[in-house]
């Protein structure tokens, strides 16, 4: 393992805060422009996996505790996203309607509408946040049981 | 259509939650099994309810029809789905038995089945072309289980081939929306007619190709062999009796359904490829040392007369290959998961299948082959006929050659000593199922005839 | 415009197939993506239209269709995932086989077919 680069560690440190906020402005913008809630959370996995590359598995981990529970934000936020398009059904709509529908009144804040598909994107941007974390941290760090998927194969046949 | 989205719905919450848990413990294994259960049988009535009162559909969002996405469930749709999630119900329940060796089997496989039903009950191309990917996202994943180099090499391989694959699917639904204008199913069936001959054709075959691809046609076989000896017996049984069906399926609605005019255009080039693929397929399964291997290569063979039934079209072709691709999807399911039992009981079940392989009644792969035979004899020509024959007679024989090395050996009957109870008896169960469907053919004969009518009646 | 973007899809096309025939696990996950980007930029070229963005649609003027943009944004995410999955494989790979050669995991498909060979000879013995 090299002596880890001090630039690298700084400027991944400083990128963490301006990420966020360029997706959630990609979530916000993205209903009216090109933006959506993958995009953000493919940028947010982008600083992580300097973090990956600058401090390594154990360092990343200390200096972002939640990577630990990657998985589970991952899971918690396909089980989001699946609430939110299928909670219609319970209205007797189809799945994926948009509450307030077309048309109707609906909270703002300045340009952004606060309605159901919001969710939808916010979910979809920890689901991607926490598979693309879970990849780094099994290319990070293959030997640990937590990012293994198949924890027993040793080249057996 | 609350059934419909409910049936969708489920796999996916399932799978969801049993991937964040250790699928190594029982408990959760077994959870993945009542999930794949619970599917089944919401499947099971969403069906009964398709045939007595037509297909249910629902739009997404409650949009127009062209604008949202529109799911469907019809007789072709959710005979593919039931025949799907059954084999899947098997193996997971085979591997629960035994015990999983990853702590993410489970949960694929619960994935895997939610990306079949949304595949298989959708009626829009993009839907398609989205769950077609996460079902083979998903094996991808499945087939590197068990983890030893033989897996990994089938999974790479088996990646990398079916990506190429996906790509000319996804430049085809391009092509599609380019030339149509539309991506509902409906649209584009209705809109196809009027389009240039040569950029029709240019997307059939474009289809044809993913699809051929998919399913291991003679062209495009290459890969099976070594993904399906590789991999572990229960995901070869997942990878040839739920995954294949999705190139059946997708030859059956895209070629049937939406270029019923290329399709009927290259209807000589269809049969001769797949009397290729029959002969080719018997030929090298009779030669291989490896039970796996014959398995792979008779798979290759099989789908050829699924290929030669949509060859010669028209009502009586499309029974005879939704009839054939559904029995073999079981066939290859029961076989694929016996070569790794042994015991008398097992050996029983793998007489079965061998029997419903080469068409031998009281099997069910007797009511395919009738029903080939019978296309053939109306339709194709003599020729056609004496390859048919040719290529049951070799699967006779490579079926009995491969239950007496595996089944026979050193006068021990059953092959060896019986493995565990509950596991033969899984097996068996699915040995059953399929007795019992050529004993009593009358149900899936009338699905399959009816999911013909979905092609040919003029309401894809 | 619509030159470019062709001369751009072909190029990549070009060189993901070279790398795909590469010795090198790496280099063929290398070319894999490239044929998928090829794809997108193929999609994008085919379907360029110019007008208004249809959230704000004026019915004088022409609309840029937005069907073939969502399209590709959703085959990039499906290339994401497949790409994350693939290099997950080889790293396995990598990690069980400790190697990254092609022909080498071959090499132990022919240890396989040894005892298949074995087993044959049994079956002649037997029968003689």
């Amino acid at each position: 393992m090299t002596r880890p680069d001090t630039v690298l560690r700084e400027v991944a440190r400083v990128l963490w805060g301006p990420s966020l906020v360029v997706a959630f402005g990609l979530i916000v913008k993205g209903y009216a422009e090109v933006g959506d809630g993958f995009a953000a959370g493919v940028v947010v996995a982008l600083v992580v996996g300097l973090f990956y590359v600058a401090l390594g598995a154990e360092g990343a981990e200390r200096a972002l505790p939640f990577l630990r529970f990657a998985p589970k934000l991952a899971v918690g936020g396909l089980v989001l996203s699946l609430i939110d398009g299928f909670f219609p059904l319970l209205l007797g709509e189809p799945p994926f309607t948009h509450h307030p529908g077309p048309g109707e009144h609906v909270v703002t804040i300045g340009a952004l509408e606060l309605f159901t598909p919001l969710l939808f994107d916010i979910g979809v941007f920890l689901l991607v946040l926490g598979v693309l974390t879970v990849l780094l941290h099994q290319l990070a760090d293959p030997d640990s049981e937590a990012g293994d998927p198949f924890p027993d194969g040793e080249g057996r046949r | 259509m609350t059934l419909l989205a409910v049936t969708l719905l489920v796999p996916w919450a399932a799978g969801a939650l049993l991937v964040v848990l250790d699928g190594r413990r029982r408990v959760v294994a077994w959870l993945g099994v009542a999930a794949l259960a619970a599917t089944l049988v919401l499947l099971a009535v969403l069906t009964v309810r398709v045939v007595v009162s037509g297909p249910q559909q629902l739009v997404t969002g409650g949009w127009p029809p062209g604008i949202g996405i529109v799911l469907r469930a019809d007789a072709l749709g959710d005979a593919f789905a039931l025949v799907s999630v059954l084999v899947l119900l098997t193996a997971a329940a085979h591997e629960a038995v035994a015990g999983p060796r990853a702590r993410t089997f489970p949960g694929l496989l619960v994935l895997l089945a939610a990306g079949l039903t949304g595949l298989f009950l959708t009626a829009d191309l993009f839907n398609f072309y989205v769950f077609f990917e996460i079902s083979m996202t998903a094996s991808y994943a499945l087939t590197a289980y068990g983890g030893a180099t033989r897996q990994l090499r089938a999974a790479m391989v088996f990646a990398a081939v079916n990506l190429l694959g996906s790509i000319i699917f996804l430049m085809s639904v391009a092509g599609t929306y380019h030339i149509t204008g539309a991506l509902g199913m409906d649209d584009v069936a209705a809109r196809m007619p009027a389009v240039g001959a040569n950029a029709g054709l240019l997307v059939a075959v474009g289809f044809f190709v993913a699809f051929s691809v998919k399913l291991g046609l003679f062209p495009f076989h290459f890969w099976l062999p070594t993904v399906y000896a590789g991999s572990r017996p229960a995901v070869a049984a997942v990878l040839s009796g739920a995954v294949a069906n999705i190139g059946g399926y997708g030859l059956l609605r895209f070629g049937g359904g939406l270029f019923p005019q290329q399709l009927q255009l290259a209807a000589g080039a269809l049969v001769v490829l797949g009397a290729a693929s029959i002969v080719y397929g018997a030929v090298l399964a009779t030669s291989r040392g490896d039970t796996a291997e014959t398995l792979a290569y008779s798979a290759i063979g099989q789908v050829g007369y699924v290929l030669v039934a949509l060859g010669v079209g028209g009502p009586v072709g499309f029974t005879a290959a939704v009839l054939y691709t559904l029995v073999n999807a079981l066939n290859k399911g029961l076989l694929f998961l016996a070569t790794e039992l042994r015991g008398r009981l097992v050996a029983a079940a793998f007489v079965i299948g061998a029997l419903s392989v080469a068409g031998v009644p009281p099997a069910v792969g007797f009511l395919g082959k009738l029903e080939l035979f019978r296309t053939a004899v109306t339709d194709g020509g003599v020729v056609l006929v004496v390859l048919l024959v040719l290529g049951s007679a070799l699967s006779l024989l490579y079926m009995f050659q491969t239950y007496q090395r595996t089944f026979w050996r050193d006068r021990q009957p059953g092959g060896g000593p019986a493995t565990a109870l509950p596991g033969r008896l899984i097996v068996a169960a699915l040995g059953v199922v399929v007795l019992a469907l050529g004993l009593w053919p009358e149900p899936l004969l009338a699905l399959s005839e009816r999911a013909a009518d979905v092609l040919t009646g003029g309401h894809a | 415009m619509t030159l470019a973007f062709a001369v751009a899809a072909a190029v990549l096309f070009g060189a993901g197939a070279y790398l795909l025939l590469d010795r090198d696990l790496l280099r063929v996950v290398g070319g894999i993506a490239l044929i998928s980007q090829a794809a997108a930029v193929t999609l994008i070229g085919v379907s360029l239209s110019r007008g208004r963005a249809p959230i704000d649609p004026d019915p004088s003027r022409p609309v840029s269709d937005p069907v073939p943009q969502a399209l590709v944004l959703t085959a990039l995410v499906i290339g994401l995932a497949t790409l994350a999955l693939l290099l997950a494989l080889v790293h396995r790979v990598v990690v069980v086989v400790r190697t990254a050669r092609r022909e080498e995991l071959a090499a132990q498909e022919a240890e396989h077919s040894e005892t298949l060979e074995t087993d044959q000879q049994r079956d002649r013995d037997e029968a003689a």
